[in-house]
């Protein structure tokens, strides 16, 4: 139905996509698997009219397609659900599929019959006249399904969907596809995971720096081929944390031992306590309720949680970038309750923020900047900066953590994501007196080697006896990682469960408000 | 998650002005040329031979030693302004009230020199002291709309125009009153000005002849800016003062206390603009009137603006555009062309420049 002839695409020095070729067909799921940086949304965004393409052509139908903008590209019949929703969360479904669509006197009534219908025929329930503030993330994004279907298109594009969505969710929004497709639409699903692929594509694409490196029609048996490709090197070297993350652990075989040394068993002495941890927004609404952690020395305590669930808040409260409404932190004898940034780095207390660009990092700035953001203080005499000091320590730093970049003064943002994370985890597990080390989302967007190296450091820290506080949205990692996982729902601390294999289907529970 | 779109520079503000400041200076230079060529366009447009207009901006601009000076000191003031401007903006924060900082200079300037017994004391003081009064004064003024920023959010953009009206209009109230600054009246027809400063709070003048009255106010402008320039380019506050312009947040996280940094930099930003009207006052007017302020803490913002957060940078505009108004005002007196014309020379170089930078940063994007 829609083939790709060639095509590239540069952004500035970056070759995004380099002569791809691919033909996706009418009633198939076909899924673009790549790490970060592969090239697959450049592709998505190509098809969807996003971006124009340097090079190559496309054909729809036959007929050459060359869309110069999203709004063309809907015309063709090719429709996008993004990442990110674009939907006004105080209209209703019904308005929001309106918006952009209706013409002259608004039928509401029609369109929520049109939603209903389209709901039955493709097992996507909805409620027409329901606020979408109400609604939870996976009904949300079946708001924008409804959207994109609604045009009937011919091509219906997902670009990483299942990212935000809870397990169930997941396994229904893999039904809408399979539904979609039968229905004689080609759909294209943006994956980085092997478990998705495996449930629903008829046929796989694996996507490596902007280049098609391999095809599979049968992607169910051939699972490890693809994940080899997807990630240019042998299954075999892969640690289990690693596997976990791209989700080869059926694949590679059972998860290495989880980090569980006998320091931090029972005996080991208790370094940081969270106590009653409560934030209400100013809205008054409650974002963190109650929340106790207690952690020992030479711990890795998992947070789980569905985004939004509270994660961000308690990050932020132990950075000492928001003040908690009640509630105490105590880290070793230093209460750090209210603390401000600088007391909780004194404290020892090592901090990734979930937001790299935002909060931990200046991307404007260079490597050597900010390795040592946080104690340039300590390289001024008489005011001035000791230039030469700094850039040795810094040298000294991305040797000892492997950070690539082409020299100590290239800007930060020039630096790769998996090498600015280490950068980052570099300059926070230099804190002096490093006790206590909270990482939130530290993996997020990095590939499978970065991935590795960041829990490699992580847990040599926690080796030296540092407690981690480690909150993450990827359940399988904090299973590999952690030694017991603590699960937030709605600001709660609903349980803690060991970190083992099989408590997945009760911590995904838990993860889902179910009480245990 | 969508890393798979190009490294974006931090934000497109950011990238823009540090591809301006690496903006070949032939840019500049070309900007001007093609910006004088508009104006003699104008003038002759207005019916005005070029053969009369010429030669009265050149005698205005550089025509006598005592020209020159007065070029030079109206420089100093537009440095100034212009190097408070881009150590403010080093931080994030623009300072558009030169003009209101300029003014609080000049009021606190005069009430020392008049009033503060500073006559007859030893060591020069009696110059010095009224200049420190007003740097402090200003820094002061500018230190409020940090603060405000700091603590309420307050844009300072907002609340530095702000101030500068209250402060102008302070001056006018000083010059008023004569329970303030203005001078005794004697007879109905005293002026609304303060007395003439005494002799002593004068700044002294380089060559010591009012024939070329530079004053000592340029040597101090020199020393400030190759302080600034180190600050910027080499000490911690200038470090700080980049973090927290780059990147608030992270720099709060970092330990960099982003509130005082804020405060600091507009009081710094401020304590320039108040020496700047302490020497317009102790160098060039002596008595303290309305209208004291001239619009110098405009053309000083736009001075910094053009200079791109350089310091040479400031330099050069400031100079260009101190004998562009001192052509300008001769060439009004002389010519008949009104001095307007130089605002608008003033216009087109920025625009241009402006321009050029955007033109140079689309370019350099497509390639």
């Amino acid at each position: 139905m829609l083939q790709l002839e060639g095509i590239s695409k540069r952004f500035g020095a970056l070759a995004a996509l380099s002569e791809v070729h691919i033909d996706f067909a009418a009633g198939e799921v076909h899924c673009l698997l790549g790490e970060n940086g592969a090239g697959k949304s450049t592709l998505c965004n190509i098809v969807f009219g996003v971006h124009e393409a340097d090079s190559g052509s496309m054909t729809l139908d036959g007929a050459v397609y060359r869309p110069t903008g999203p709004a063309e590209a809907l015309g063709a019949g090719i429709a996008m659900v993004h990442q990110h929703f674009s939907l006004l969360e105080d209209m209703s479904v019904v308005d929001n599929l309106i918006l952009g669509q209706g013409r002259g006197v608004l039928k509401r009534q029609e369109w929520a019959e049109k939603v209903r219908a389209l709901g039955e025929r493709f097992s996507l329930p909805l409620e027409p006249f329901a606020r979408v503030g109400d609604l939870s993330i996976g009904e949300r994004q079946r708001v924008e399904i409804v959207k994109c279907l609604m045009r009937e298109p011919r091509v219906l594009i997902l670009d990483e969907p299942t990212a935000v969505l809870l397990p169930d969710e997941i396994a229904a929004l893999l039904a809408v596809c399979r539904r979609v497709a039968a229905n004689g639409c080609a759909v294209i699903l943006v994956t980085h995971k092997l478990a998705e692929i495996k449930q629903v594509a008829d046929r796989v694409t694996v996507l490596r720096g902007g280049v098609v490196v391999t095809q599979s029609t049968e992607p169910e048996a051939e699972i490890d081929r693809l994940v080899e490709a997807m990630i240019g090197r042998d299954l075999g070297s892969l640690s289990g944390v690693a596997s976990g993350a791209v989700g080869a652990e059926g694949a590679v075989g059972a998860f290495e031992a989880s980090h569980t040394p006998d320091e931090a068993g029972e005996g080991a002495e208790e370094v940081v306590q969270i106590d009653g941890l409560t934030v209400r927004d100013t809205a008054g609404a409650v974002r963190l309720d109650n929340v106790t952690i207690t952690l020992r020395r030479g711990e890795i305590v998992g947070v789980a949680g569905v985004e939004g669930n509270g994660q961000s808040e308690l990050g932020l409260v132990l950075a000492g970038l928001l003040p908690a409404t009640e509630g105490k932190v105590f880290v070793g004898t230093r209460e750090l309750t209210r603390a401000t940034p600088a007391e909780v780095t004194a404290a020892g207390v090592g901090i990734v923020p979930e937001d790299r660009h935002r909060v931990g990092s200046i991307v404007a700035m260079s490597l050597t900047d900010n390795l040592l953001l946080n104690r340039v203080e300590r390289f001024t005499r008489f005011g001035l900066m000791r230039r030469g000091a700094m850039r040795r320590t810094a040298e000294a730093m991305i040797g000892r953590f492997d950070v690539r970049a082409a020299g100590p003064e290239v800007p930060f943002s020039s630096l790769s994501g998996g090498n600015q994370q280490k950068a980052v985890l570099a300059r926070e597990l230099e804190t002096e007196g490093l006790v206590f080390l909270v990482a939130s989302q530290p993996t997020r967007g990095l590939d499978v080697g970065a991935i590795e190296s960041v829990y490699r450091l992580i847990r040599e820290a926690c080796a030296r006896g540092v407690a981690v506080l480690l909150v993450s949205s990827e359940l399988d990692e904090l299973i590999g990682v952690a030694d017991r996982i603590v699960v937030l729902y709605r600001g709660r601390a609903v349980g803690t469960l060991p970190a083992r294999p099989e408590n997945r289907p009760a911590i995904g529970a838990m993860m889902a408000g179910h009480a245990q | 998650m969508s890393a798979e779109a190009p490294p974006l520079p931090a934000t497109p503000w950011r990238s823009n002005l540090s591809r301006l400041t690496r903006l070949p200076g032939v840019f500049a230079l070309a900007a001007v040329l093609v910006a004088f060529l508009v104006g003699l366009l104008l003038v002759v447009a207005m019916g005005v031979p070029l053969g009369k207009a010429i030669p009265a901006f050149l005698s205005g601009a550089f025509g006598s030693g005592y020209a020159i000076s007065a070029s030079l000191n109206r420089s100093v003031v537009f440095a100034l302004v212009g190097l408070g401007f881009i150590l403010a903006n080093r931080a994030g924060l623009t300072n558009v009230g030169g003009e209101g900082q300029i003014a609080i200079g000049g009021i606190v300037a005069t009430a020392v020199a008049l009033y503060g017994g500073v006559d007859g004391l030893p060591l020069g003081l009696p110059f010095i002291l009224p200049m420190l009064a007003a740097t402090l004064a200003g820094g002061v003024w500018g230190g409020i709309a940090g603060v405000l920023r700091a603590r309420v959010g307050t844009n300072e953009v907002i609340s530095t125009l702000l101030l500068s009206f209250i402060a102008v209009w302070l001056l006018y109230w000083c010059v008023q009153s004569e329970h303030l600054l203005r001078q005794p009246m004697t007879t109905s027809a005293t002026l609304p000005e303060s007395a003439e400063i005494p002799h002593s709070t004068q700044l002294p003048l380089l060559t010591g002849s009012y024939a070329t009255p530079v004053t000592i106010g340029l040597p101090i402008m020199i020393v400030l800016a190759i302080l600034v320039a180190v600050v910027l380019a080499r000490s911690g506050l200038g470090f700080r003062l980049r973090a927290v312009g780059l990147n608030p947040v992270a720099s709060a996280r970092a330990g960099i206390r982003v509130a005082s940094t804020i405060v600091l930099a507009m009081f710094i930003a401020g304590a320039l603009g108040g020496l700047a009207g302490a020497m317009m006052l102790q160098g060039e007017q002596y008595t303290l009137k309305t209208g004291f302020s001239s619009g110098y803490g405009f053309d000083g913002l736009v001075v910094g603006l053009l200079a791109r957060g350089s310091v040479s940078g400031v330099l050069s505009a400031a100079l260009l555009f101190a004998f562009l108004r001192s052509g300008g005002i001769a060439m009004e007196m002389s010519a008949g062309v009104p001095t307007a014309l130089v605002m608008v020379i003033q216009g087109l170089i920025v625009i241009m420049i402006a321009g050029a930078a955007y033109w140079l940063e689309r370019r350099e994007a497509s390639a």
